[in-house]
Order: structure tokens, then sequence, then C-alpha cells
């Protein structure tokens, strides 16, 4: 009996340890900009996604979208939210025109995005958004929001990887703070803004692992949506 | 919060035609408290190479000083004025004295050598030397600078022009960062002389 006992305390199952963690977001990198034109308003992504660390994911994945009701929203943070975000927006979009028979407007949509993320207060979506569009005047209207759909109407912004390098530039360029007798009122003129925004990727590139591949870049104005591609460095 | 953001800093230099400029924030903080609004974080070394001191502040005071007692002694035993580039690997070697117990500072070097020709340089807390041909930065707004220099600075700016690149290049980095900003100064290099300057800037 003994004996027995002994060779039941003797025995121990092997002991596995699992981890059962489950991590609902990533990060895919990534910088995303809009400026605001006086007729006119620009959005520019670049189209490299990574995980954070050294891997490229996919060198042409786009993550700045036009909406039918001619605004685009560019996005930076996990590209499977924005993924969903993005369509939510579109059917938000269509279900309008479907029940009112007509475009949903700029702003309106843009309290829309907010509310969509705000739903999702406290299991948000990791997005960090840029809405942007003409508004009622056909003046341009850039938005930004955090990931629970905090609002702010800004004439230019940055976000994602490369946004504190963006940002000054930016800032320097359009408000013009600094320069002695310069109109800080002044909004850029559209080819202004097409070269600020191809200068301050070029140079974003020049020292953001997470930014390069593919420029995209979209145009709103009064005859609808333009799109231009511009090559970034590959490295 | 690290160590080298504690105190809050902006340091930039760039290389223009003949000419260096080296400028910095003015702000002395204790994380988020704004201690002094007219901190020296950029000293003169000889009458043609300063240096730019980032990190905790009471490193800044004590590399200083001994740098200038080092730089005091080489005049002595050498009977001439240290080069930028030599004045360089004499702190890198100070710094890596301290390879297990650092100072908390990366400095930023910045001079013409005897031959009027522009040297600049950043260094990490051990001493390591990152020699540049454009412009270097330093401090807590470093990703701010980075994003400005790239897109402003040019080759060959005289020193008016080099003034007013670095000027701006400053004043809408420490703009976008908290931890620095409250008054700037910068100083421009010349082969005839120095020429400082402060500047105004946003006090929040």
């Amino acid at each position: 009996m003994s004996s027995l006992l002994s060779h039941e305390i003797g025995y121990s199952a092997p002991i596995e340890v699992h981890n059962h963690g489950f991590s609902p977001y990533v990060n895919n990198e990534g910088t995303s900009l809009g400026i605001c034109g006086e007729d006119f308003v620009l959005v520019a992504s670049d189209t490299r996604q990574s995980n954070g660390g050294y891997s490229i994911n996919a060198r042409r994945s786009p993550k700045a979208f036009e909406l039918s009701n001619r605004t685009v929203i560019a996005t930076t943070g996990c590209a499977a939210d924005a993924k969903q975000l993005v369509e939510d927006m579109e059917q938000r979009a269509q279900y309008y025109v479907h029940k009112h028979g007509r475009e949903m407007s700029t702003p309106a949509m843009a309290q829309v995005l907010s509310q969509l993320l705000y739903t999702r207060r406290f299991f948000p979506y990791y997005v960090f958004p840029i809405f942007a569009g003409l508004d009622a005047k056909g003046k341009g209207a850039v938005y930004n929001y955090d990931a629970i759909g905090n609002i702010e109407c800004v004439s230019h912004y940055a976000y994602g990887s490369a946004a504190a390098l963006l940002q000054p530039f930016l800032d320097n360029q359009i408000n013009k703070a600094h320069q002695r007798g310069a109109d800080t009122t002044a909004k850029p003129s559209r080819a202004q803004a097409v070269k600020l925004a191809i200068d301050a990727f070029t140079s974003a590139t020049e020292r953001d692992i997470y930014t390069g591949d593919w420029l995209e870049i979209f145009i709103v104005d009064s005859e609808g949506v333009h799109k231009l591609t511009r090559e970034l460095k590959h490295d | 919060m690290s160590i080298m953001e504690y105190c809050g800093a902006a340091i930039v230099a760039m290389v223009g035609k003949d000419c260096v400029a080296i400028a910095s924030d003015k702000r002395l903080g204790q994380q988020q408290l704004t201690v002094d609004m007219e901190f020296q974080k950029v000293f003169p070394i000889t009458e043609r190479t300063y240096i730019g001191l980032s990190g905790l502040a009471t490193d800044v005071k004590t590399l200083h000083d001994r740098l200038r007692m080092r730089v005091n002694l080489y005049k002595h035993r050498e009977e001439r004025v240290i080069e930028p580039k030599t004045f360089t690997h004499l702190l890198s070697h100070m710094l890596y004295e301290r390879r297990f117990g650092s100072y908390f500072i990366s400095p930023v070097v910045a001079g013409l050598d005897k031959n009027n020709r522009p040297y600049i340089c950043a260094l990490d807390t051990i001493g390591c030397i990152d020699s540049s041909s454009d412009f270097v930065v330093c401090g807590t707004a470093a990703t701010n600078l980075y994003g400005a220099c790239e897109s402003l600075w040019e080759p060959d700016l005289g020193p008016e022009e080099l003034f007013e690149t670095i000027s701006q290049t400053l004043l809408s980095s420490i703009d976008r960062d908290a931890m620095s900003g409250w008054g700037a100064v910068v100083h421009i290099i010349t082969p005839s002389g120095v020429i400082t300057r402060d500047l105004k800037s946003r006090m929040d």
C-alpha cells in the first residue's frame, strides 16, 4: 500500500503553461495629413503598412479613402479598425441619400464620424482620422479626431508615425507665425498645398522608417475628388 | 518619464557656406513645471567653437565646468586654441570615461576649424560621435527639429540666410513641444566673428 502511494505521489503530469492573452489592437503606423484651402481641401497619406517592428506588411495599402458624398477620410492606427470605420461611414452616407434624396453635407458627415467613434467609447476603434471636404459655402474644411471622437476643425493637421516631423513644418509654411509681416490668415493655393504635401512626405520618409513607398494625394474641389499618386523612397 | 526628458531642451546646429549656426531654447523645467526662462544651454568653448548641452541641468553645469578646465589645460600645454574636431574627441573621451554611470547629456558641437571649414556634430550620452554635413539636433524637441530641418535646410546658405533658417526651424519646433521654448538664442559663427541674437517666442 505504501509503495502504491509513493508511486502515485511520484507521478506528476507535465505542466504546460499556455498564455491565453488576446491583443485586439495593432498599430499599422504610417502617416496622414490634411491641408485646408480657400475653395479646396487636400488630404495625403503614405501607403506603407507595418506592424511596429522592422517588417513591412504591404507597400501599397491605402489608408485614405474617398466617400460617395465627395469627402475624404484619412486614417492612421489600426488598419483593420480603419477599414471597418470607413465602411460604416460609407454606409451612413448611402443611407442618408436613400432617406433624404440628397448627399450628406461635409459638416454633418464630420459629426457622424465623431458619433461613430464615440459609440465605441469603451472598446474604441484604434484609429486617428482626418476628415476633409467642402462645407456648405464651398470652402475647404479639415477635421481631426482622437480615437473616441473628440473633434476639431483645423487649417492643417498631421497624424501618425511621422506627425511630429510634419506638424512643425506645416505650421511654419501655412501659419507663418514667426514671419514678420506675413499674412497669417492666408490659405495656401492648390499648387502650394500639393507642393507642401509632397515636400513634407519626402522629408518624413528620410527620418521615419514607417513612412514611405507611395504617397496618395486627394484634392476635393467644386468639380469633385481628384487623386494623385507620387512615389516615395522604398527603403 | 526618462531623466533625459526631465528638464526639456531644443538644440539645433546647421552648416552654411563658410559659417555654422547653433541655436537653443531657454527653458529650464522640472517635468511640466517651468523653473527658469533664461537658462543657458549653449556655451562658447573657444572664439569659434560652441557647444550645446541638452539633458539634465545639473550635468549641463558640471560638464560645462569640466570642459572649461580641460580646454584651458589644453591651451596652456599646447599654446594654441583647440580645434572643434579635437574638442569633440576630448568631449567624447570625457563622456566615455563615465561609460557605466554616464552624464545625462547629449551634446551638440558647432564650430569653424582653422581653415574656416564648418564642423558640426552630435554625441550620445556615452560619447559616440555623429558628425554631419548638414544639421544635427538634440533635446526633447529632436523629432520636431528633424522634420523642420529636413524640409527647410538647404546647402550653401550665407550667414543671414542661415540665421533665418535656423530661427524658423527652432521656433516652429518648440511651439509643438511642451518641454522646450520660452525664448531662444541663436549664434552664427563666421570667420569674422560670432553674431548672437535672442529670439522672442511663445511663452506657454
